[in-house]
């Protein structure tokens, strides 16, 4: 144990130390240009206590910085009372989540990565602003309390992203793969992005009214995250879930199960235990359509009179970091692929939308499950993709919309930041579009 | 600490370089309904280096000051590996050498306020909110930033700089069956204390809104003419055409950079929009930049036409155009970006009355709810509004998201408002970064088309 948790057992009732150390290192080309190599080396630490019942906290970048455990204490006479205790020793899973090869990547792989990733696309298409980014990142994570948990995680992680504007409009389309090893040159990507961009150079509206919407992988983040704020915690206790109370019914198509899986070797991201080193599971959250269970992280676990399912997460809506409060959020999602291929869906479908992408999703009422977006995508007509959309506006109630599912795709991908994902495409089978 | 940096900027193998180096302090004291849930305070230090050599450029952060030496010797190796994979070399615009500190000085200064009396007044307004039945939970944070920077450069510029800015803010959540309504409350956006007290009375006009919204009828969707109140409108110039006056994100795009040449016509005559860091007591308001320029008025669209832009040392070089102080980083792990500071559109001749008599079927948007742009592609959301039928105010409506083109909705804002109003609470998110010290000054202004999203 770090000394501050031995101090601290003299000091506190309980105390609790979160540790992160980052090493990440990142170049990025700018319209075919080498823009920029950034390094950095981080450390950051947030240091929780219970005093008195009541629960306090400070940030800061070191353990060994003066004062911690006061600053904490004296934020706890004026907390919350503190319902739970700080984790206590568990077994972790061992998850294999970092990489040698990976640690002992250098600028310039990363510089060479890019180039060849530029050189790929340029065979086809030598006319387009292309951004290229590769990043490698080492972190090792430690969680210790006075109630025993000692926890330690090693992770590296390696980025690819590229895309380029899409002329006249501005907006992107791009294509991005995590790993916990080092990467080749993503060929696949590469060939799907050229279809993509191809699909861009016409611009089409579709008609109003209820249409079929393919959700792709980066647009997972539209239904997923009105599902988390169905799921976690705060909501349940608040009781402003829509889903409250509602375990073992069935709130989705049964063509869809989505698996809260932190565990799996090798996928980025994955992790033995949340961050307050309570371990983390892998559970279905929905069940063929089944609502399986909640995100609970300790406070939220207490007040349900639950166990925490190992969901704290130092997150918020956008952002978060260490100084950031623990909240209920899933650790990383994979939404269970299905039989049909993308192409298939595609095909299929005499009018409709194949979306990558929304704006404005965060200022709709996505803690009730609904979301109204400006939708970023393609239109497909008579079984083709005719253009990329625009001047389309797309809104859905998750738990109605979703309830109806045509397909799920054999292909998945990652979605885009908000979450960590492993998805498919989904066909829906019809939404509310506004278009022409 | 200022010499021991010097030291190190003057001695690399670069052709510029300079170190930024920060100590931060936030408290964040927050309630979500009757629970107090968290009281944090945070003291972090570290620093941020640059360096620009044989036309590359490298960026490091680190937490240790002992590695600045170490970090800063890395950045200068790799800028240079970064300038022999480039055909076109960067550079830098010139800039002043300036040596000098700028000290906040505020007889309300936050920092002058005890912990006690920030508590007092968070639960003061939390409880007001929590009194009105209908109110289902409450979000109220007070939140306070302070940062003393230390920047050199090597050309000789040491620049000692702070950064200190407070708000309460939070959202009445109000729930009737199964409509649950939230409206936003924002106060502060700088060091003055005394800007967060006494709003008891606007507070209780955004509960009464969040009362009245769970009656209120849905928006339709459509294409409508609109009137956007200054909060939206503050939003949509900020959104929609701001993030595209920032030259770094152009620099890189060469369709938008051919359709933004400086001359170009966006707008009628009577629109004209500019970016002023020296505006007083707006979020967006400081005197130097986070590249150790001095922040200035920036003209963008005068009369309808673009005249100007935003700009880091690196792009004002890349388009020829003048320096205006706009590189700014959320805090010493984050390079700095170009970030409008207070953007502001020109008063125009509109009295309110009207802006709604213009209108016969249409909406009066109300309350900033959040926006994105991706290119010229906006879209906004307003947290209330009120249908307009036959040039006056109809019901209230909610649900509202809005969204259009940027180049065609600049063109149709055909009426500007004679009142401005200023916001308070900056937070915009770009480069993965949330900027505390943005702001808008502006009027209502009416466009006369957009599409309406309905939920």
């Amino acid at each position: 144990m770090h000394r501050l948790i031995e101090q601290a057992k003299n000091a506190v009732d309980q105390a609790e130390l979160y540790w992160k150390r980052t090493h990440a290192i990142s170049v990025s080309f700018e319209n075919n240009r080498l823009q920029e190599i950034t390094e950095n080396e981080l450390s950051s630490v947030a240091v929780r206590v219970i005093e008195g019942g009541k629960l306090g906290a400070t940030s800061a970048i070191s353990p060994d910085q003066d004062g911690l455990i006061e600053h904490a204490k004296s934020a706890a006479a004026y907390g919350q009372p503190a319902t739970f205790a700080f984790a206590p020793a568990a077994d972790y899973a061992q998850v294999e989540a970092s990489s040698q090869d990976a640690a002992r990547l250098k600028s310039e792989d990363l510089v060479d990565l890019c180039e060849s990733v530029k050189a790929e696309i340029e065979k086809e298409r030598d006319d387009l602003p292309l951004f290229v980014g590769a990043e490698v990142s080492r972190e090792e994570l430690t969680i210790q309390t006075t109630e025993g948990a000692d926890a330690n995680h090693r992770s590296t992680t390696v980025d690819v992203a590229f895309g380029a504007p899409i002329h006249g409009a501005g907006m992107p389309v791009f294509k991005s793969r995590s790993s916990v090893s080092p990467q080749t040159r993503p060929d696949d990507l590469v060939a799907e992005f050229l279809e993509w961009y191809g699909w861009t150079e016409k611009t089409s509206t579709p008609s109003t009214g209820r249409l079929p919407v393919i959700f792709a992988p980066s647009a997972s983040f539209l239904y997923l995250l009105p599902l988390w704020a169905g799921l976690e915690g705060n909501a349940i206790e608040k009781k402003t879930s829509p889903v409250v109370g509602r375990a073992g019914e069935a709130i989705l198509s049964e063509k869809l199960t989505i698996v809260e899986d932190a565990l799996e070797a090798g996928a980025a991201g994955a992790r033995p235990f949340d961050d307050e080193g309570v371990p983390c599971q892998r559970r279905a959250l929905v069940d063929k359509g089944t609502l399986g269970g909640y995100l609970y992280d300790l406070q939220t676990a207490a007040a349900a009179g639950a166990s925490s399912t190992g969901n704290a997460v130092k997150r918020e809506l956008f952002g978060g970091g260490t100084e950031t409060a623990p909240s209920p959020w899933p650790v990383r999602l994979v939404v269970e692929n299905g039989p049909t291929p993308c192409r298939e869906m595609i095909g299929g479908i005499e009018e409709g939308l194949l979306l990558y992408h929304g704006m404005g999703f965060h200022s709709g009422n996505y803690p009730q499950g609904q979301f109204s977006i400006q939708a970023v995508g393609f239109h497909i007509k008579n079984g083709t993709v005719v253009g990329r959309l625009e001047k389309t506006m797309v809104a859905a109630n998750i738990y109605e919309d979703l309830k109806n599912i045509r397909s799920v795709s054999t292909e998945d991908g990652p979605s885009i930041g908000f979450l960590n994902v492993r998805a498919p495409y989904i066909l829906v089978d019809s939404l509310q579009v506004a278009g022409t | 600490m200022k010499e021991k940096l010097a030291g190190i900027v003057g001695s690399l193998s670069a052709d510029y370089a300079d170190i930024r180096y920060e100590e931060n302090r936030r408290t964040k004291i927050s309630y979500r309904g009757k629970r107090l849930v968290e009281v944090t305070t945070t003291e972090t230090f570290g620093g941020h280096v640059r360096a620009y050599a044989d036309g590359g450029k490298a960026t490091a952060s680190f937490s240790d000051p002992g590695s600045a030496g170490s970090m800063a010797e890395a950045v200068a190796a790799s800028a240079r590996l970064a300038g022999s994979r480039r055909d076109k070399p960067l550079r830098l615009a010139d800039a002043p050498v300036i040596v000098e500190s700028f000290p906040i000085t505020s007889p309300r200064d936050v920092r002058n306020v005890s912990f006690d009396e920030k508590l007092d007044l968070l639960t003061h307004y939390n409880e007001m909110i929590l009194r009105e039945p209908t109110v289902a939970t409450t979000e109220a944070d007070y939140d306070e930033f302070t940062s003393r920077r230390i920047f050199v450069n090597s050309e000789g510029s040491v620049i000692e700089y702070e950064i200190v800015v407070a708000n309460i803010m939070g959202r009445v959540i109000t729930k009737k069956d199964d409509v649950l309504q939230r409206v936003r409350f924002a106060y502060g956006g700088n060091e003055d204390f005394g800007r967060i007290q006494n709003r008891e009375s606007d507070l209780e006009k955004g509960i009464d809104v969040a009362r009245r919204l769970l009656d209120a009828e849905p928006a339709k969707a459509g294409l409508f003419p609109v009137i956007l109140d200054p909060s939206e409108s503050g939003v949509f110039i900020h959104e929609a055409f701001g993030h595209l006056s920032e030259a770094d994100g152009l620099q890189n795009n060469p369709a938008f950079r051919e359709k933004l040449q400086l001359g170009a016509n966006l707008g009628r005559e009577i629109l004209t929009v500019f970016d002023d860091p020296t505006i007083p007591n707006l979020p967006g308001t400081y005197v130097i930049d986070d590249e150790g320029v001095r922040g200035v008025r920036t003209e963008l669209i005068t009369k309808g036409i673009l005249t100007g832009r935003m700009h880091s040392r690196e792009t004002a070089a890349e388009f020829g155009e003048p320096l205006s102080g706009n590189m700014r980083a959320a805090d010493a792990f984050n390079t700095p970006v170009v970030r409008m500071s207070n953007i502001c559109i020109e008063a125009g001749a509109s009295t309110f009355d009207e802006l709604i008599a213009s209108i016969d079927k249409g909406y009066y948007l109300v309350g900033a709810k959040g926006g994105q742009t991706s290119g010229d592609q906006f879209t906004f959301g307003a947290q209330w509004g009120f249908r307009i039928e036959g040039g006056k105010l109809g019901p209230m409506v909610r649900d509202i998201n809005m969204s259009g083109e940027l180049f065609s909705t600049l063109q149709a804002i055909s009426m500007i408002g004679d009142t401005l109003e200023g916001s308070e609470r900056g937070g915009c998110g770009k480069a993965g970064q949330t900027n505390r010290l943005s702001g808008k000054e502006t009027p209502p202004i009416k466009i006369d088309q957009v599409t309406i999203g309905g939920v």
